[in-house]
């Protein structure tokens, strides 16, 4: 079943087009990543699904329903926002309280226990804390809800490398004890790589890619050698990225059948392309590309 | 509904829902008390009558008062974003609070009724001062101040609730249309005062108007904040 | 720790596979669950249950139901014969292309390799 279904959703401010005809379909109990530079749409089309703000255009249905001032589909869902804003007078204590009212799974003990090993000090003003405690509230909050559906965005800004590697751990084992469906959206794209089982690539607004990150392993290959061969073996085909060094060059290339083994009978080193770099590339081809080219290499990669 | 959630939103902190409105109170009254002994002592029975008068128009109630005033617009501008982001409904949320706003108008109320009991009851405690027996909270019946009390404290949250909501809605051009209204408003009855005998007449008899007629301007205040936030808060979105 | 060369799954079935042919998980004896896999990876269950799935349909293990996962008899066996098949392809091919870019004649290679061997 899907957990999120979205037909065409917009949302425009004024003369910004934040989100401009999204159509996505996340499938229920799998961790999505949800990607794309600054600006690119991640926040907009989350506050969108948990009605936080209303879609200029487009459909969504968010386990099965409207979200939209919908208490039954707002009470399974949590949305850890980088920038949620909390009352002056708050402590953590106050917020997990509130918490613990509003979702109906929430469980007391496992929060209890993230508070600790977090090591966020409940009982001080939230106006006083760290970034990184600041963001382990919301940790808190998004694992020990339970809620069906947890929407994290860039849910760990100011956490160090061990306490986001706790965050993982944590999201992975409570995941596997307690299926849900996780939206998470970071820039630490290498981190998170092997948690997910989907990706969407938001761009400008737009869905630049959309697929399981067990196909998008074959999707890009870098090949290497002399330039020659490099040239040679593109044989006019776009690149994602192209550099050059004296007589050698390097190519990324969103791959179709054969390409591998192509690659390397023409004497060239072929490298796989990470998720990070595949990102990388993909929003760079786009930012740079002219407006109708730029989806090219995208839509190569989406349909694989 | 999740009702209970939201009256917990803005009660959770207790100390700062309902124990620093009465320590600051009771500071201010302890205050007056050392004023009113310190003139007592000093001055004799001449100076204790007047400042028994005087003291009708002693605002230091409203540091009982003023935070309240500010309750409307944190409500808004701080509780509001956090209950959506907890996945509350900005239904849910708007009858949670407004339920908020009539409590705590009711237990407000109530303190400073209690207040002007004891204080008629004891002579300005003992020392001829007026602390809740005031102007601003009714120097009349008990009761009126009951009702006074409750209805101001209730409007001034609605009011500042619906203003915040629309500065939201519509940022800094909504708060220029309403300072230069009401500043239009105002420079409209100066003018009228200075320039037309009539107009004075008319706004002394306005001025002049019996309790009950204050009551209802109060209450349509209340009305108006009421009808103004609760349309703006349905389409109201997280910034 | 997974070769990233390799789609993840692939890597994780591999990575088990490894464990059979040098005796960390016996014929017979249980191996991790997905869970205690994805875990221990850091990657997603489903990637692992897939991985595991990819011995389950090789019958490199078998699946007992509510207990777990169990190393095939024979496995160790079968496995090594698979390998070894791949073993010209994936270690032998690419050897030879590097001797011949660097002028090793087969039979310095050889001799190479005798005197790695009884080192």
């Amino acid at each position: 079943m899907s957990a999120i279904v979205t037909t065409d959703l917009a949302k425009h401010y004024d003369d910004v087009r934040a989100l401009d005809g999204v159509s996505v379909t996340l499938a229920e109990h799998r961790i999505h990543g949800l990607l794309g530079r600054n600006g690119a749409g991640k926040t907009t089309l989350m506050q969108l699904l948990t009605g936080q703000v209303f879609a200029t255009a487009g459909e969504m249905r968010v386990l099965g329903q409207s979200p939209v001032e919908n208490a039954e589909v707002l009470s399974q869902t949590a949305f850890i926002q980088e920038s949620q804003r909390y009352p002056d007078t708050f402590r953590a204590v106050d917020v997990l309280r509130i918490a613990a009212g509003a979702y109906p799974h929430w469980d007391q003990a496992y929060a209890d226990t993230l508070v600790a090993q977090f090591q966020l000090p409940e009982r001080r003003m939230i106006k006083k804390l760290s970034r990184g405690q600041f963001s382990a509230i919301g940790i808190v909050i998004g694992l020990a809800s339970r809620a069906p559906i947890t929407f994290f965005d860039e849910p760990y800004l100011g956490l160090d490398a061990v306490a986001r590697r706790m965050f993982y751990d944590r999201l992975l084992a409570d995941f596997s004890e307690h299926p849900r469906t996780v939206v998470l959206s970071t820039h630490h794209i290498d981190e998170v790589a092997n948690l997910l089982e989907h990706v969407v690539i938001l761009d400008q607004g737009r869905v630049l890619l959309d697929a399981d990150t067990d196909e998008l392993h074959d999707a890009a290959i870098t090949v290497s050698g002399r330039a020659a061969d490099v040239d040679a073996f593109l044989a006019g085909r776009e690149a994602l990225d192209r550099t050059r060094l004296g007589g050698l060059a390097t190519a990324t290339l969103t791959t179709r059948d054969g390409d591998e083994r192509a690659a390397r009978e023409a004497g060239l080193d072929v490298a796989p392309v990470s998720l990070q770099e595949l990102f990388v590339h993909l929003t760079t081809a786009s930012a740079t590309a002219p407006a109708t080219a730029g989806a090219d290499p995208a839509t190569d990669v989406a349909t694989v | 509904m999740r009702i209970r959630n939201v009256v917990q939103l803005h009660t959770v902190n207790r100390l700062q829902a309902f124990g620093w409105p009465l320590v600051i109170m009771s500071l201010s009254l302890t205050i007056t008390l050392i004023i009113g002994a310190l003139v007592v002592g000093v001055g004799g029975a001449d100076a204790r009558t007047g400042m028994n008068t005087g003291m009708q128009w002693n605002g230091a109630i409203f540091a009982l008062l003023g935070p309240l005033i500010g309750f409307g617009f944190i409500a808004m501008g701080q509780y509001f974003p956090l209950a959506l982001g907890l996945g509350l409904t900005r239904r849910e949320f708007a009858a949670g609070t407004a339920l908020v706003f009539v409590g705590n108008a009711a237990f407000y109320a109530a303190v400073v009724t209690i207040g002007k009991v004891v204080e008629v009851a004891t002579g300005g405690f003992g020392l001829g001062v007026r602390f809740f027996d005031t102007f601003y909270t009714g120097i009349g019946a008990w009761w009126q101040t009951l009702v006074q009390t409750f209805l101001l404290i209730l409007a001034v949250m609605l009011v500042g609730a619906a203003i915040t909501t629309a500065f939201h809605r519509w940022g800094q051009s909504f708060l220029w249309v309403f300072w230069i209204g009401l500043a239009a408003v105002v420079l409209a009855v100066v003018a009228g005062a200075l320039l037309s005998d009539a107009f004075r007449a008319a706004a002394m008899d306005v001025l002049g108007m019996a309790w009950g007629g204050w009551m209802v301007v109060i209450a349509g205040f209340a009305a108006l904040g009421a009808a103004v936030w609760l349309t703006l808060v349905r389409r109201a979105q997280a910034r | 720790m997974l070769d990233d060369s390799k789609p993840l799954f692939v890597a994780v079935a591999e990575q088990i596979e490894d464990g059979i042919l040098d005796g960390t998980y016996a014929e017979d004896g249980p191996v991790p669950s997905t869970n205690e896999l994805a875990a221990f990876l850091r990657i997603n269950p489903a990637t692992a249950g897939k991985g595991l799935g990819l011995l389950v349909d090789a019958e490199v293990l078998i699946k007992r139901r509510g207990i777990g996962m169990f190393v095939a008899p024979g496995a160790r066996e079968a496995l090594r014969q698979r390998r070894r098949l791949a073993f010209e392809d994936q270690y032998i091919a690419p050897l030879l292309r590097e001797a011949e870019q660097l002028g090793i004649s087969p039979d310095d290679l050889a001799r190479m390799i005798t005197k790695e061997f009884a080192r």
